[in-house]
């Protein structure tokens, strides 16, 4: 473990050291990279911690984009930090009420459901004419942080900000993991009968764990809809959960830094390649296949199985 | 609208055509499903193939019937090729490997997809058979799509015997309803898959090209029909031929009547629809196992 909180310090140094370099794209890039980094820590609590491989996350995501959105925008009116609370809040709540549903099933019912609950919400959003309906809503107010003196609207300040919450975000995961909740979440994936004999409530612990990442999601979310200030249903489409879930596995399911890393590796890969070739998808969705079979967990695993082989 | 009988005759006949498509695809998903728990998310891009491939064969012979009888055996080619390349090794790996590297050969296959056919919708410029109408009442109705439905009926008649009637059929119904012992008996369980999975690959191929006169073909047409397929998989019963005809059934009458009566609410329907059998009836309307 101390591993691999030595590898987030060094992701975080090489992410502040190209932060010094970058301008304007670079910035965007950043942002973008930082935003998938916090969604794919929130899946890899669900996923590899606790075993619920969800294909509906990155409609929580979208959630979140869509109801910061609406408080912030002129329809509810709220100011911009209230609006992020509540996009946090009011994602974790329906991410509760999806879950208490969900969890009742398992393994491959339990993606299909949660893709199920995610189409759902894409088509709400995608019939919705007041919410922008397919063509989305434009011109998403940022935060204000003139009073202490950053300019958010500057692309360098805003990716800073954001590598700050993915910061926050991962200290946060890290200590709930490290939590007795955290404990009976690992254990839930592990032996789950063992745990319901210990007279532990079971269904109430994954709600809790799917509540908890649908609210971190719905905080990437809020964070997403400020950075590109345009929202559009696809957010929650069920392809979005699937890249999503590549990020998690390149980097390495069940390690938390993992998932960050393959969230810079494929933000990176994808913005490189599409200006290279058209035919880019091919070449994401080859590099999912290589990975899967060659049974290594992700990068951070295939890193740490190196390191043991050379010890001997 | 809603007195009107021929409004509701013709919505009947879409949704029963928009039915035998969902049934042509989901029927090798599910014995797939049922019999080896494989999920395989490419089914949805092995039909817009059959789509692409039927095009091609129909501009190159001048029939389409030619595109009906070769795009099949094609597609199932190309299915023989990834099950020895990918889906062999990933048979005893547990769904999420299956689920990931199939969900990498959609962005695989639809972007040969793009390079081999380009981006446009392709449609047929022969000849198409039953290409008029036919007057149902007083409405004139396409004589093509009574066709697709005449097409899904007879397969599923073909399918009903096969599986029933078959040494083959009676290894399926074996290997869904208990591997491990079908496989004790003597039965090559693994040779059935294969087997199973050619058909369904070859009966996407062949959803594709009945699909592709009417609807044109298009690289990554897959991917928006992948999802209805997986809800009448499940909505029937993982491994069930009579399942997956029911399923198809309900949900081509979900999309399509919500379509016409509830436009806003038609997608909602179909995943609602999802969920409660998930949750009410977990394995579906009509089981295969017991």
């Amino acid at each position: 473990m101390t591993f691999r909180h030595l590898l987030a310090v060094a992701l975080l140094a090489v992410l502040l050291v190209w932060h010094s370099q970058s301008e304007y794209y670079g910035f965007e890039l950043l942002a973008e990279v930082a935003v998938f980094a916090i969604l794919a820590m929130s899946l890899d609590l669900l996923a590899g911690y606790g075993g619920m491989v969800s294909l509906g996350h990155a409609a929580l995501f979208g959630l979140g984009a869509y109801l910061y959105s609406w408080l912030g925008g002129p329809m509810v009116g709220l100011t911009a930090p209230l609006a992020m609370l509540g996009a946090t809040l009011g994602t974790g709540a329906v991410a509760l009420a999806v879950g208490a549903v969900a969890v009742r099933v398992e393994g491959i019912f339990f993606i299909m459901i949660t893709l199920g609950f995610g189409q759902m919400g894409y088509e709400f959003f995608f019939q919705n004419k007041a919410l922008g309906g397919d063509d989305g809503l434009y011109g998403i107010r940022r935060l204000d942080l003139s009073g202490v003196g950053i300019d958010l609207s500057d692309p360098g300040s805003f990716a800073l900000a954001v590598i700050l919450c993915a910061v926050v975000v991962y200290l946060l995961l890290a200590w709930v993991l490290a939590t007795p909740f955290g404990a009976v979440l690992k254990g839930l994936h592990a032996n789950p009968n063992r745990l319901r004999a210990l007279g532990l409530r079971v269904h109430a612990y994954r709600a809790a764990a799917f509540a908890f990442a649908g609210a971190v999601a719905g905080f990437a979310g809020s964070i997403s809809a400020q950075h590109t200030q345009f929202i559009a249903p696809h957010l929650l489409n069920w392809t979005t959960s699937g890249e999503v879930l590549i990020m998690v596995i390149l980097g390495g399911l069940g390690t938390l830094v993992g998932p960050a890393v393959g969230a810079v590796v494929l933000v990176l890969l994808r913005h490189e390649l599409s200006s290279v070739t058209d035919y880019w998808g091919a070449v994401m969705g080859g590099f999912l296949i290589l990975v899967v079979l060659s049974r290594q967990n992700g990068l951070i695993g295939l890193t740490e199985r190196l390191l043991r082989w050379r010890r001997g | 609208m809603l007195t009107d009988p021929s409004f509701w005759l013709v919505q009947s006949l879409n949704s029963l055509q928009l039915a035998m498509l969902l049934f042509l695809l989901s029927v090798g998903l599910t014995v797939i499903f049922g019999l080896m728990n494989f999920v395989n998310l490419a089914h949805g891009s092995l039909y817009a193939l059959g789509a692409l491939i039927g095009y091609s064969i129909a501009e190159a012979s001048g029939s389409v019937w030619w595109a009906f009888a070769l795009a099949p055996v094609a597609v199932a080619g190309v299915g023989a090729v990834l099950y020895i390349t990918l889906i062999e090794r990933l048979r005893s790996a547990g769904p999420l490997p299956q689920v990931l590297v199939t969900f990498g050969l959609i962005f695989v296959l639809m972007d040969a997809q793009r390079y081999l056919w380009g981006t446009d919708a392709l449609g047929v410029t022969g000849n198409v058979p039953f290409s008029g109408t036919i007057h149902i009442g007083v409405e004139p109705y396409p004589a093509y799509r009574l066709f697709i439905i005449a097409v899904g009926f007879a397969v599923f008649g073909g399918l009903y015997l096969l599986l029933n009637r078959t040494r083959l059929g009676a290894e399926v119904r074996a290997g869904v309803d208990d591997a491990e012992t079908a496989a004790a008996l003597g039965v090559n369980v693994e040779r059935t898959f294969f087997l199973v999975f050619l058909l369904g690959c070859a009966l996407a191929g062949l959803a594709g090209a009945v699909a592709m006169p009417a609807f044109s073909a298009e690289a990554g047409m897959g991917v928006g029909i992948l999802v209805p397929t997986l809800v009448v998989v499940v909505v029937g019963g993982l491994g069930s031929l009579s399942g997956a005809f029911v399923g198809s059934l309900v949900i081509g009458a979900t999309l399509t009547f919500g379509t016409a009566l509830f436009p806003d609410f038609a997608g909602i329907a179909m995943y609602a629809a999802l969920i409660a059998v998930l949750l009410f009836r977990p394995h579906g309307l009509l089981p295969a196992r017991g």
